[in-house]
């Protein structure tokens, strides 16, 4: 574990100076994982992480934005619904993180208020914005779609995508509600199960 | 390594430097997606399009200087299995791959990749749209038969034949080649093409399926060629590759990357 | 006291007439479209709401797909199972009629695409693979799916890419499968559509040979039989003006070699089905009458059917037992699109001949001859015409061919004609005093009113065969003037095309 963090330390400051992962540390990251695009971001405290840091431990990712009306508080439901489900130990061991599809709007403080809000727990969620070329990635490579208005809204998909420890995309749920999708959310603790190990 | 690059770009014909040309936009563009938040209607700024698509002699000088992005390296989130498959070698185009053919077998990563690395980007489904609807003489050609026959005629035949070399017909009023029947082409925004996977459920009342929007309707239902293509961008997930599918660059229209 | 017992009666048998009477209503009334009614089986089978028997039982099973016009085998089957179907797209180039070919986008490789046999009441997992040569995304509706858009929104496949989907067959029929992938209607045309069987739990009565006829229009840039490489024409379809109309997608798809074949006194059963994208066929097999027809592929049969509808996007079952040896000519029965458009196939019996039921001769000698088979000339003719090679032989083998089954209904294979009716072609007096232009306008025109023919008045009406491409008549005119001691002039399709081009059409006219 040391030594991974370790490793992990001397790729962020790499990164911090090239903003790339080097070639030998990407290496190291499977060919399938979303990790292999190591971008930069920022959460609700106005803190910079990079998206590879989230290796490790099984994560949930979804993509909304604050000022989004019809689906996006829904989303938020959604992953509070798999995170009620799971027991304790289980929840310990998973995270989530939403990313903002507009950044423009979306500054630290509109981060910082939706997350008082709905009160979510730091030790688990983040609610992150990242520049508008990362998010068209990110996108992509969670697969979701989306397309900006002319109003400044979006219209997008709303796809929960789990990650396993390794940031391979293992499953996805486009079941939105309090009551999770009992087939995604087996896949969650399958996931769980398999890091614990 | 740059040695090679240079000599690749003296050597091959159809390495030359990208060659783009100003289109002048359009106020209010009518695309034929019924976009609802805005009347159908699209702004485009004057921006600048490469005249051909990007070849394959193109491709592999990039690969070269960046070999992150060589096949067998580039990793299949990026790039799935078939990428730049119908090359000979990772740093060769072989028999099958002409210089001067456009570019196939990538990924919307790669051609982003690329874009970006010759200062560039890709171009939005609404600039190519623009872009798309001219003829030899005129800007918007797209009420005219004869150039939904034209587009029609390419969709009639199998893709198991080996494609043209870029650049041989005659350009459109605004000097841009092979906008049709040669390639798809991939847009910087083909995710947002946000129609229903049965395309027959045209303005879908489902507003929950894309957060506050039903399906996307489209306005003309006889352009079919257009419809095509958007069909085709909306069946593709970005690390997805094609036999048919390639991809040209833009720029804003001072050359900003944006 | 008294008034009230007749009341009481009468009430009383108020009542019984009341009861007598819904009870008359609530049985059906024996009619002859209600045959099972008659024979006393169950009102109806419930639909889906009675269509799913459970989860599927024992190992998953993989479908067996046959091409056209094979049948897979009776599934055999009295529990639900879970099958798997692997069904493949591939875009490719085939011939649509002899020396003319076409882009088909098919399921399988043929079209109609592969033939699917399932059970009610299984589960299928279906996979759809979009070979990479492909250049367009595609999906599929299957008739016999409940579910949105009968599984097109879960199966829309790039080229090179599968999807899979799984969904329940709840309700029996013979049910259309089709691309559902914009514009759809150039996806339907180009060939993209086949047939599933979801069988009865009991099955269907057996019968000793099964075949797979699909009918569709098509729409070509160039005319009927157009030589060469054909491209889809989007305003034909909108305008629903065919160029073509096949069973199974090409002209000899069921004739010559490929014809259907069965013995006397076999049962047969035709699987047809109706790929559209526009038009409805009037499905008919001359000389044959259908014992049982199911119809639009559902539960109920009609008897004794000489020609049945089946919807563009629609099916039907017809069974019937073979008593007379010979060719038996599947057709659309709206006739032109039989004759000048392709709608044609053969079924053909071998056996012992039954006098006593048909005593005549055989059918093809009157309505084709060879036709089929001696196409071939055709070919070779448009290729040297291509070439610049063209020969009087290669000219004179084609006529001959194209001569009989258009010309010999009335001229007769030896050009006698008919006295008195038909004018001969045989050392005619009229060809051999007649210009070139003359003869020429007479085949594309037609002619009517008195003519004199070696010494006979003939007043009867010879219709304008204008249908006939110029290479064509320039072909049977070659072959005609050198056959039967007539003039041996050669006619060319410059010869035909100078005529045509002179000839003042009518709006709206065959030209």
């Amino acid at each position: 574990m040391k030594r991974r963090t370790l490793f992990l330390t001397f790729a962020a400051l790499a990164s911090a100076c090239t903003g790339t992962l080097s070639a030998a540390d990407l290496r190291a990251i499977p060919g399938d994982s979303v990790y292999r695009f190591d971008a930069t971001l920022s959460d609700q405290s106005g803190t910079e992480f990079h998206l590879g840091e989230r290796r490790g431990r099984p994560l949930l990712v979804a993509m909304f934005y604050t000022s989004c009306r019809y689906v996006c508080p829904l989303i938020i439901d959604s992953v509070k619904g798999v995170e009620h489900a799971l027991s304790e130990t289980e929840r310990a061991h998973l995270g989530f993180l939403l990313i903002s599809l507009d950044p423009a709007r979306d500054d630290t403080a509109a981060l910082k208020s939706v997350f008082d809000k709905r009160k979510l727990d730091a030790a688990r969620w983040t609610l992150a914005r990242t520049s508008e070329s990362n998010v068209r990635t990110l996108a992509a490579l969670l697969g979701v779609r989306y397309r900006a208005l002319a109003d400044g809204e979006f219209n997008h998909t709303s796809a929960l995508v789990l990650l396993d420890g390794e940031g391979r995309r293992i499953d996805s749920s486009e079941a939105l509600g309090a009551t999770p999708d009992p087939k995604f959310l087996a896949s969650v603790r399958n996931a769980l199960e398999i890091s614990t190990k | 390594m740059r040695l090679a690059a240079l000599l690749m770009t003296v050597l091959l014909p159809g390495a030359a430097a990208d060659d783009f040309v100003r289109l002048p936009g359009q106020a209010a563009f009518t695309s034929i997606l019924k976009y609802t938040d805005s009347d159908g209607k699209v702004p485009i700024a004057p921006f600048e399009l490469m005249t051909t698509p990007v070849t394959n002699a193109q491709f592999l000088a990039f690969v070269v200087t960046h070999p992150e992005w060589r096949r067998g390296t580039a990793p299949s989130v990026f790039a799935e299995a078939r990428y730049l498959s119908h090359w000979g070698g990772p740093l060769s185009l072989g028999a099958a791959a002409e210089a001067a053919q456009p570019v196939t077998h990538v990924s919307w990563f790669a051609a982003r990749a690329y874009c970006e690395a010759n200062n560039a980007r890709l171009p939005t489904w609404s600039e190519w749209e623009y872009a798309a609807a001219a003829d030899a003489t005129r800007a918007d050609a797209r009420k005219d038969p004869a150039w939904r026959d034209r587009i029609l005629g390419w969709y009639a035949k199998p893709a198991n034949v080996p494609l043209a070399r870029v650049g041989q017909g005659s350009p459109d009023l605004h000097g841009v080649h092979d906008l049709h029947g040669l390639v798809w082409e991939w847009v910087d925004d083909y995710a947002a093409m946000l129609v229903s996977a049965d395309n027959r459920n045209q303005a879908d009342p489902d507003v929950l399926t894309f957060c506050g929007a039903g399906a996307l309707a489209t306005d003309d239902r006889e352009n079919y060629a257009v419809l095509m293509r958007i069909a085709m961008l909306s069946a593709l997930e970005a690390h997805n590759t094609t036999g048919s599918l390639g991809f040209r660059c833009a720029r804003g229209a001072r050359g900003d990357v944006q | 006291m008294n008034t009230i017992f007749p009341v009481f009666t009468l009430l009383l048998c108020g009542m019984v007439a009341l009861a007598g009477c819904s009870r008359g209503t609530s049985a059906e009334p024996p009619t002859p479209g209600n045959a099972s009614a008659v024979a006393g089986a169950a009102p109806d089978t419930g639909g889906s709401r009675k269509g799913d028997f459970g989860p599927p039982q024992g190992e998953p099973i993989k479908a067996v797909l046959t091409s056209p016009p094979n049948v897979p085998p009776p599934t055999g089957r009295s529990a639900p199972a879970k099958v798997i179907v692997e069904l493949e797209v591939i875009e490719k180039e085939l011939p649509i009629a002899e020396g003319t070919t076409y882009t088909f986008w098919t399921f399988g490789g043929t079209v109609p695409g592969s033939f699917i046999r399932v059970r009610q009441g299984d589960t299928v997992e279906f996979h759809l693979n979009n070979h990479p040569d492909s250049k367009m995304p595609h999906n599929i509706d299957l008739h016999g799916v409940t579910g949105p858009g009968g599984g097109a929104a879960s199966s829309f496949t790039a080229p090179g890419h599968s999807s899979q989907f799984t969904f329940k067959a709840l309700n029996q029929g013979l049910f259309v499968y089709h691309c559902a992938t914009a514009p759809v209607g150039m996806h339907v045309a180009n060939g993209m559509y086949g047939l599933i069987l979801v069988e009865p739990p009991q099955g269907l009565p057996p019968v000793d040979k099964e075949f797979y006829v699909m009918q569709g229009d098509f729409y070509t840039v160039g005319k009927f039989r157009e030589k060469g490489f054909q491209a889809f024409d989007m305003q034909k379809a909108i305008d629903e003006n065919a160029t073509y109309v096949l069973f199974n997608g090409s002209e000899t798809a069921l004739t010559g070699d490929n014809a259907l074949k069965a013995s006397v006194g076999q049962n047969v059963r035709l699987f047809v089905g109706n790929g559209g994208p526009n038009l409805v066929s009037s499905f008919h097999v001359i000389g044959e009458i259908f014992d049982k027809v199911w119809y639009e592929g559902g539960t109920r049969y009609q008897e004794n059917v000489q020609t049945t509808l089946v919807p563009a996007g629609g099916a039907m079952i017809a069974d019937f037992h073979l008593e007379v040896p010979g060719s038996y000519v599947l057709v659309d029965h709206s006739i032109f699109r039989a004759f000048n458009k392709g709608a044609l196939g053969i079924l053909k019996i071998d056996g012992p001949e039954n006098l006593s039921i048909y005593s005549g001769k055989e059918v093809d000698s009157v309505y084709l001859g060879d036709k089929a088979a001696s196409l071939a000339s055709v070919s070779t003719a448009a290729t040297s015409n291509a070439a610049g090679t063209l020969s009087l032989e290669e000219q004179v083998a084609a006529g001959k061919s194209l001569y009989s089954g258009t010309c010999s209904v009335c001229h007769q294979d030896n050009g006698a004609g008919l006295p008195g009716v038909f004018p001969p072609l045989a050392k005619s007096d009229y060809l051999a005093t007649q210009p070139k232009e003359q003869i020429v306008r007479v085949v594309l025109n037609g002619l009517s009113g008195a003519v004199k023919v070696n010494g006979q008045d003939y007043n009867s009406v010879m219709p304008p065969m204008s249908q006939l491409r110029d290479d064509e008549i320039a072909n049977i005119l070659s072959f005609v003037q050198t056959s039967w001691g007539n003039s041996g002039e050669r006619v060319r399709k410059e010869d035909v095309t100078a005529v045509r081009a002179s000839t003042p059409r009518a709006e709206g006219a065959a030209h």
